[in-house]
């Protein structure tokens, strides 16, 4: 044991290793620079005067100082409602989503339940083959869909993957819980409202932290269905970034560019920052996904 | 005799039919649960699937999503005889082949190094920070890369110019950059996420192999190439045979954001075609004939390298 330790000590602190500890440090603080570095960039825009900007004087901290991109996007009520719109499209979305999944999830996780299997196997075949982009516009625009914030939430209620971590979950709460609470005479209903989904907090999180940001994020599907009053904010800020449309009309047309530099990382900045903030205390529930749900069915 | 035998069949059939019954008087309720999500699947699901009949028919306006007439292989072999869908086809492989080849090692190199850095906390702040890219939308992704790289006040080309005397660069326009910039947003969205699977596979590695590996007076870099990658061989395996099955699915909405007239001739891809044929100039059924095309071959990539998955590693993801 002694010898064995003292070689340990011997190994540990040769030069060869230090000089791997000084590698490994460089590489993760390098990717941690990499990772941070274009929000602290968009952030010291944002906030910088537009004189600096043109000035190329901004890195990552702030020059002259302001917040008037800010102001002037807050007082733009097209970008009010686009958030207001994405922020509805996400709740509302990751409700009917919860919903559904769970629906199907439960009676899913029932091997004994007749057909079960071939509700399984109909699950597992729509995520390798799916109708594709035309066929799904066509059946969307025939349901009569297109122009209607229905077209944002509908399509998505759920999520193959997320169904497939729900299931996976549900099977592995012990079965006395139910059978005893179906001898006190509670229907499959009850079970499932009063005892299965406050077990299921974790993994519920999880999937619906994922549903929260597939429709934060989505905009593909709002350039194909809706108008623009409609428009979420991402779809929003896509339409500033190509020029399809214009923040604001700045007085000075010279202004005009810097103006639009500063308009579009403040765009940047609040349009992510819910993500960005909620990020550290919900990222133990993005990981778990990962674990809980390995897609077997 | 006869009659007896004949009433048990009877018997055993009314006994099956009323065991079903009884099946569903027992468990109405999870039926019921079923009825809305299976509405969903057929309608949201299924019958866009069953759409992509519109592929061997001719679209009408206004006459239905499944068109008017069979014209058999008609678009099929529209397509193939036209230059943008080959050029299409390939810069999909193209695209897809770099993507596999950078972004393939890199996840694996960084989970083992991070594996190795020894103050947990430290390890915990990288890896937390490592995988938030993945959440950022890709309208804010491109968008953060056209203002860095903006040849007019970007930070890379103000730092090309003032170290180097460069002048300003249209990194976003000209065709040469655009897989490289494809691939490494790709890097930057995706690596620490995809870390995750094999920081987790080297956690399994038992502790046992390090401490021999030690006592034999090998160093951290002998423990690596020694232990920690033949340990998680089989997962790298599985995940390359699963993304060679992936390689026409590329992020199409990231190559729409980035596609300019300018940059097209490396730029357009399957995705991007069925998009601009399809809804931009509404030709339906030619764009269903490309998308059900590159579909099928999609499904036949996925499950043969799965398969090939577990015939080699005993291990698929269905």
């Amino acid at each position: 044991m002694e010898f064995t330790r003292g070689v340990y000590m011997k190994t540990y602190r040769t030069k060869g290793n230090i000089i791997f500890d000084v590698i490994i440090y460089v590489v993760m603080i390098f990717v941690l620079l990499i990772c941070l570095v274009p929000f602290l960039y968009m952030l010291a825009v944002s906030l910088s005067a537009p004189k600096a900007i043109i000035n190329n004087e901004v890195s990552f901290i702030p020059v002259g100082m302001n917040f008037e991109a800010y102001k002037q996007i807050f007082s733009y009520p097209n970008f009010f409602k686009a958030y207001g719109n994405t922020i509805f499209y996400t709740t509302v979305g990751t409700f009917i989503s919860l919903c559904m999944t769970t629906l199907f999830a439960y009676p899913l996780s029932k091997h004994h339940l007749k057909g079960q299997k071939i509700a399984m196997k109909l699950v597992v075949f729509s995520m390798f083959f799916s109708g594709g982009l035309i066929p799904n516009y066509l059946l969307i625009s025939s349901l009569r869909l297109t122009g209607t914030r229905f077209a944002m939430l509908l399509p998505f209620a759920i999520n193959q993957f997320n169904l497939i971590i729900l299931i996976n979950f549900f099977k592995s709460i012990p079965n006395e819980i139910e059978e005893a609470a179906l001898i006190d005479g509670l229907g499959y209903f009850g079970i499932l409202r009063r005892i299965i989904v406050p077990l299921s907090k974790p993994a519920l999180a999880t999937i619906g932290l994922y549903t929260a940001v597939f429709f934060w994020n989505d905009w593909f599907n709002g350039l194909i269905y809706l108008n623009t009053d409609q428009f979420p904010v991402m779809l929003f800020l896509r339409n500033i970034v190509n020029g399809t449309s214009m923040l604001g009309d700045a007085a000075g047309s010279a202004d005009k560019a810097t103006i639009a530099i500063s308009i579009k990382s403040a765009v940047i900045i609040t349009s992510t920052l819910p993500i960005i903030i909620l990020y550290p205390f919900l990222q133990k529930y993005f990981v778990k996904g990962l674990t809980v749900g390995s897609v077997k069915g | 005799m006869a009659r007896r035998k004949k009433q048990n069949s009877y018997d055993s059939a009314s006994l099956q039919k009323s065991n079903f019954k009884r099946h569903l008087r027992r468990y109405w309720q999870l039926y019921a649960m079923m009825v809305l999500p299976l509405i969903y699947f057929i309608v949201f699901k299924y019958i866009p699937m069953f759409g992509n009949i519109l592929a061997f028919r001719r679209y009408r306006p206004g006459m239905g999503p499944y068109g008017v007439k069979w014209v058999g292989f008609k678009y099929f072999k529209m397509f193939m005889q036209d230059p943008a869908f080959w050029r299409a086809f390939r810069n999909t492989l193209t695209i897809s082949l770099g993507n596999l080849i950078v972004n393939f090692p890199i996840p694996i190199i960084f989970a083992i190094l991070l594996n190795e850095v020894r103050n947990v906390r430290f390890k915990k702040t990288v890896q937390t920070v490592s995988y938030m890219p993945r959440f950022i939308s890709t309208v804010v992704v491109i968008a953060i890369l056209g203002e860095l790289l903006s040849p007019s006040s970007g930070l890379i080309n103000n730092f090309l110019q003032s170290t180097f005397g460069i002048k300003p660069i249209y990194f976003m326009n000209e065709a040469k950059y655009f897989r490289w910039l494809y691939i490494l947003t790709d890097t930057w969205q995706f690596t620490g996420w995809t870390a995750i699977i094999y920081l987790a596979a080297i956690t399994g590695i038992s502790a046992d192999l390090f401490e021999a590996a030690k006592i034999d007076g090998a160093n951290r870099l002998q423990q690596i190439i020694y232990v920690t990658i033949p340990s998680i061989l089989p997962t790298i395996m599985v995940l390359l045979i699963l993304n060679v099955g992936r390689m026409l699915s590329l992020g199409f909405e990231k190559v729409l954001l980035m596609y300019t007239p300018s940059n097209s001739q490396v730029s357009d891809i399957i995705d991007t075609l069925v998009y601009r044929t399809g809804l931009a100039n509404q030709n339906y059924s030619y764009a269903t004939a490309i998308g059900l095309f590159s579909g099928i071959i999609g499904v036949i990539l996925v499950s043969s390298s799965n398969s090939i998955s577990k015939k080699i590693t005993g291990d698929g993801i269905y």
